[in-house]
């Protein structure tokens, strides 16, 4: 395509965005309403996912070994354990750790212990093991569970599950928010290029007598849905920007955050992608929007 | 040139605007498609344009079957026929200059190139001292004149008239009339559907006259009602 040609297109595109003020200021509020709110489930969504990763990290099983494993059993089995595939660290418990752990854990029920010392009690060693993917802990247990002085493996995975639940939802959500609004988005900006279209079919006859291609009569109408699509996308970014810094600035002022040892995803680091999906979603809407409005003008 | 053979064209509504058309308007010619409102001549002119297509025939434009013409490849069709109607159709919003010269952006053409023929062909049509008024600031006379100056100034090798005098006074009728002789004289071929009983009768050319869709007389040099 020659410059003046792409340039002719592109000073049309922006006529067009300027013609009709009422009906494309409804189509930037309504495209910016839907961005906001997937907005907000995508970000919540995406700080879920990685309050999980926090936690993969911290989170795995315990392994209790056989109740009179002696030293060098031990250290087999650690180093067995330790050579598995997804295995991020293990840590040795004694019985006497162990002891300890539970008799400062549960002081009410310390009586319970009482028959007990450090030196002397039922505990079983055991080996903590945390995990590189979270996912893969049934396949490490099984693993582990065949080696030899195995007692029991525990697998420390309740909140993880709740955590896990979560961010599904989340994100079923958001991907069905997502589509429901889109859908609406293309639909009033078809609406709102087919005023755009409807107030120009006198040049579009014209056009098309004289032998203007299609794609030629298209592209202005094309690029009035893409310039309300990036708009909308640049004023979301701002309005959603201001308000999780200032979300996230409020949490962690307070003291939820070392209650629940919850950590947000810095700004940052998630407005890139928000910036990218957002710029794709205006693009892709304003394009079918406007495709959708163009196709019955073109049949002469 | 211009070929239909056996052309038949039945709206959806049921009503058969033609029936059974057969002629060839030869490169150079100069024809009148006549007839009353209703007879069947605007939807000859659709087809011509590709607008309609026809129901049962082929229509031969350029030595090319048109009938089973891809829709992608109508607008290059296009480009080889200039095309005026009745109503002008000018855009309200821009200068004479500008109306012309879009017929000649929207085809791509280059600045420069598009800098040289406007003139050209505004002079052509009479109106070199009017390129930068309004379609509002014209006689219809001149309106018609500068649409004229839009369906030529692609060069075209014909040039589709629908009523084109319909809106105008006699006097003026006639001089747009002699315009498009002109144009004619120049190599053009030129077709022109109209009801202008005296215009046609004066200008002694080829008359193809349709009556409730058939194609009841075809004359060489002729009037409206008949041979002269």
């Amino acid at each position: 395509m020659r410059y003046n040609v792409l340039g002719y297109l592109i000073a049309e595109g922006f006529r067009n965005f300027l013609k009709n003020k009422k009906s494309t200021g409804a189509s930037l509020m309504i495209m910016c309403a839907t961005m906001l709110i997937f907005g907000l489930f995508f970000l919540i969504g995406q700080n879920v996912n990685y309050m999980l990763k926090e936690i993969e990290s911290a989170q795995g099983m315990q392994v209790f070994m056989i109740k009179d494993a002696t030293e060098e059993q031990i250290q087999k089995l650690g180093e067995q354990i330790q050579s598995l595939d997804y295995v991020a660290k293990t840590e040795f418990v004694s019985a006497a750790e162990a002891y300890n752990i539970v008799k400062e854990r549960w002081q009410e029920y310390s009586k319970a212990l009482e028959p007990y010392t450090v030196e002397k009690n039922p505990f079983k060693v055991s080996y903590v093991v945390t995990l590189t993917d979270l996912s893969k802990s049934e396949e490490v247990r099984a693993q582990i569970a065949q080696f030899d002085n195995v007692s029991n493996i525990e697998i420390r995975d309740k909140t993880i599950n709740a955590l896990v639940k979560i961010a599904n939802g989340v994100q079923w959500i958001s991907i069905g928010i997502l589509v429901l609004l889109v859908i609406i988005s293309i639909f009033i900006i078809a609406n709102t290029i087919k005023l755009t279209v409807h107030a120009r079919r006198k040049e579009i006859s014209i056009m098309k007598y004289v032998g203007a291609t299609n794609g030629f009569i298209r592209w202005p109408f094309i690029i009035e849905g893409i310039i309300i699509g990036v708009i909308a996308a640049m004023i979301s970014i701002l309005i959603l920007g201001a308000s999780y810094n200032f979300v996230v600035h409020k949490i962690m002022e307070s003291d939820i955050t070392s209650m629940i040892n919850m950590t947000l995803l810095p700004f940052n680091q998630i407005f890139t992608l928000v910036i990218a999906v957002y710029l794709i979603l205006g693009i892709g809407i304003g394009t079918l929007g406007s495709a959708i409005s163009m196709r019955k003008y073109l049949e002469v | 040139m211009i070929e239909f053979r056996n052309v038949s064209k039945t709206y959806s509504t049921g009503t058969e605007a033609v029936h059974n058309a057969n002629f060839t308007i030869e490169k150079g010619e100069f024809a009148f498609l006549v007839g009353t409102s209703g007879s069947g001549k605007s939807t000859l002119i659709k087809m011509i344009l590709k607008e309609e297509n026809p129901t049962s025939g082929n229509i031969i434009i350029n030595g090319k079957d048109t009938t089973f013409l891809k829709p992608k490849r109508v607008p290059y069709l296009r480009r080889s026929m200039g095309v005026v109607f009745q109503d002008f159709r000018l855009l309200p919003d821009k200068t004479v200059y500008e109306n012309v010269a879009f017929a000649m952006y929207i085809v791509r053409a280059t600045p420069k190139h598009i800098r040289r023929q406007v003139p050209m062909v505004l002079s052509l049509v009479g109106l070199s001292g009017k390129a930068k008024m309004y379609p509002n600031e014209l006689s219809g006379g001149e309106q018609q004149r500068v649409a004229l100056a839009r369906a030529l100034v692609n060069n075209p090798s014909m040039l589709i008239a629908d009523e084109p005098t319909g809106n105008l006074d006699p006097e003026t009728a006639w001089d747009i009339m002699t315009l498009l002789n002109d144009i004619n004289m120049r190599g053009t071929t030129v077709v022109v559907a109209t009801h202008a009983k005296d215009i046609v009768d004066r200008m002694k050319k080829r008359v193809i006259h349709i009556d409730k869709g058939i194609i009841d007389r075809d004359d060489k040099k002729g009037g409206y009602d008949s041979e002269i």
